[in-house]
């Protein structure tokens, strides 16, 4: 038995030819069963996302495998395409599992993406003992390069790293009140971002009424008219600013204002506007934790750098993890 | 009553056969909570969590059982006599409590804060004259007496493990602070708010546990000597008092919340100067 991996990701291809072939995840185990009718195919498992489609077969010839699925996908399998063999092929998956081919390096998302591909191939009959095994076996790499190495830590986002930032102010984000001034998209993705991780009220201020409904709407939160948004503060955990303002629109004396009625518990800026909202004497008042966009933008970059350096670890590790198994066909 | 003493006597007997074994047992306890600490911090810098250090420490706290039963049956009363004793419970104390708060909570960093002091308090009694080679059994013991004994150590193990989660909390506030946000400490430490909360549990326990050691000792037969020391404690016991009540019904930030828990543990420890 001979293992192939025959594929295209966003590195291979442009999305207009990424989207040509992918294949929806409902239809991935009726796909992988598909293939597994061709000539020198015994056992399939189609993987299908957004930045990738791969296909790994196992049958008696990784030649006939390969000129099978050629034929099947007809026009353009030459281009973007790559075409891994054996212990290539299995490294490749370990690799992919553990998030080392992902666009964001380390995320998540993949894992689960491949574990439900490889449901999907099961329960349509189109997996064996050859793929039962290097899936499993894959799942188990994955899992050993995220835990002990730092190939998922930190945040690559802006909007990442204030969540990280607010998780480690106040823990669990449950109950966690937030409010948004200036309806901005990044400040969006940053409360969306909160909103994921339990935070529980969200209020949204900006000069144009309408649009502060619009996000309060998306986030299920609700609108302050701009000239109240100061009554909030009292109550808030967490203010993220994004007006296009050009002079400061949070001043030390709106926190002063508020510090007593809060019982002086820490508060957590996010200033992503530029020109600042927010005035940096803010971030003297004792329980106030200030951070702008250069410092989150770099707190972002610094965590894609520690990823980085991380690849040529994780590479070692998968190496020496398949050493181990011995797996077959590769 | 004699059936008490003549047991006392003689367990006394046999526990002085351990004397002795004692002092070695304090040595494996702090070499332990050296260990602890040591191989905590070098795994925090690491920016790993340290999975031994509730191990080392969990060593620690039965050498210190060790310790204590013996000389707890050589004295026939709650071994508390002397700086020597009173430290050594006080770091029993300490790990006790770390042992109970730690498991939901980021055991293994908290340990790492905790062992130093631990330790600390360990080799200060471990220095020549500050424990008695050959304890006596003490005489005239009272329920009073021994209640304020043990509920104020005990209560002072709160509060030094609030000091603790105190430290905590400033060093992660001075991260946040300045942005230094990539060390291996600064991802091992527990939430801010967590650890207040925290730190406001430990000092009401430990506050509540004062409050009966006080009273105790006020029920105890004491003579005009006895004075100082118990006002000295009731001035703890009041300063404590006012700073939770402050916390309660004012709010204080955190950082002076922390600033005065740690100030406040010092500045108390000057009541066993005065045992």
């Amino acid at each position: 038995m001979e293992l192939l991996c025959f594929g295209l990701n966003h590195r291979t291809a442009p999305v207009e030819f990424r989207e040509r072939f992918a294949v929806v995840s409902s239809r991935l185990g009726e796909k992988a069963a598909e293939l597994g009718q061709l000539a020198g195919i015994e056992e399939a498992v189609v993987v299908s996302t957004c930045n990738r489609t791969e296909f790994y077969v196992a049958g008696t010839s990784a030649d006939a495998a390969a000129v099978g699925l050629k034929e099947l996908l007809g026009e353009g399998a030459d281009e973007h395409w790559y075409e891994l063999r054996k212990r290539e092929a299995a490294v490749h998956l370990c690799a992919v599992a553990s998030g080392l081919d992902s666009m964001v390096l380390g995320e998540t998302e993949i894992f689960g993406q491949i574990k439900e591909a490889y449901r999907l191939a099961h329960e349509a009959g189109a997996t064996g003992p050859v793929l039962n095994r290097l899936f499993q076996r894959a799942f188990g790499v994955g899992k050993k390069v995220r835990t002990e190495t730092a190939i998922q830590e930190g945040a690559t986002s802006v909007a990442g790293a204030a969540v990280e930032l607010a998780e480690k102010i106040f823990g669990k984000l449950d109950g966690c009140r937030v409010i948004v001034i200036g309806a901005g998209d990044t400040s969006r993705q940053t409360a969306q971002a909160l909103v994921s991780r339990g935070a529980s009220t969200v209020f949204v201020t900006n000069r144009s009424h309408e649009r502060a409904v619009a996000l309060a709407d998306e986030l299920g939160g609700r609108a302050v008219k701009f000239d109240e948004w100061q009554a909030v503060l009292a109550g808030v955990d967490v203010v993220i600013s994004s007006t296009s303002a050009p002079h400061h629109v949070v001043q030390p004396f709106h926190v002063e204002a508020v510090r007593r009625v809060r019982k002086y518990r820490p508060l957590f800026l996010i200033d992503i506007a530029v020109p600042r909202d927010i005035d940096p004497a803010v971030g003297e008042i004792e329980e106030v934790y200030l951070y702008d966009i250069d410092t989150l933008a770099q707190l972002a970059q610094e965590a894609r750098g520690r990823r980085e350096r991380q690849i040529a670890g994780c590479r070692e590790m998968i190496e020496r993890e398949l050493e181990k198994l011995n797996l077959p066909g590769t | 009553m004699e059936v008490r003493i003549g047991l006392g006597v003689a367990r006394g007997g046999e526990a002085r056969q351990w004397v002795g074994v004692d002092r070695w047992l304090l040595i494996l306890s702090t070499l332990c909570a050296v260990i602890g600490g040591v191989t905590g911090m070098m795994a925090v810098h690491r920016g790993r969590r340290s999975r031994w250090t509730v191990v080392w420490m969990s060593l620690a706290f039965l050498a210190q059982l060790g310790f204590l039963s013996i000389r707890g049956e050589a004295r026939q009363a709650c071994p508390l006599v002397g700086i020597g004793e009173i430290l050594v419970f006080l770091a029993w104390s300490l790990t006790l409590f770390y042992l109970l708060v730690g498991p939901p909570y980021r055991i293994s960093l908290l340990g790492v804060f905790s062992a130093p002091l631990v330790a600390l308090f360990q080799a200060i009694a471990l220095i020549p004259g500050m424990l008695e080679s050959s304890p006596d059994p003490v005489g005239g013991t009272t329920a009073w007496g021994e209640t304020h004994a043990a509920m104020s150590v005990l209560g002072y193990g709160a509060l030094a493990l609030a000091a603790v989660a105190a430290v905590m909390f400033l060093v992660l506030d001075r991260l946040l602070k300045g942005h230094r946000l990539t060390s291996g400490l600064f991802r091992n430490l527990p939430p801010a708010r967590e650890l207040l909360v925290s730190l406001r549990r430990l000092l009401w326990l430990g506050w509540s546990m004062l409050s009966v050691g006080v009273v105790a000792g006020f029920r105890m037969p004491h003579g005009e000597n006895a004075l100082p020391h118990l006002i000295s404690a009731t001035a703890v016991w009041i300063g404590y008092a006012v700073l939770l009540g402050i916390l309660q019904f004012r709010g204080l930030t955190g950082r002076r919340l922390a600033l005065l828990t740690v100030g406040f543990f010092v500045l108390s420890l000057s009541v066993f100067a005065l045992v």
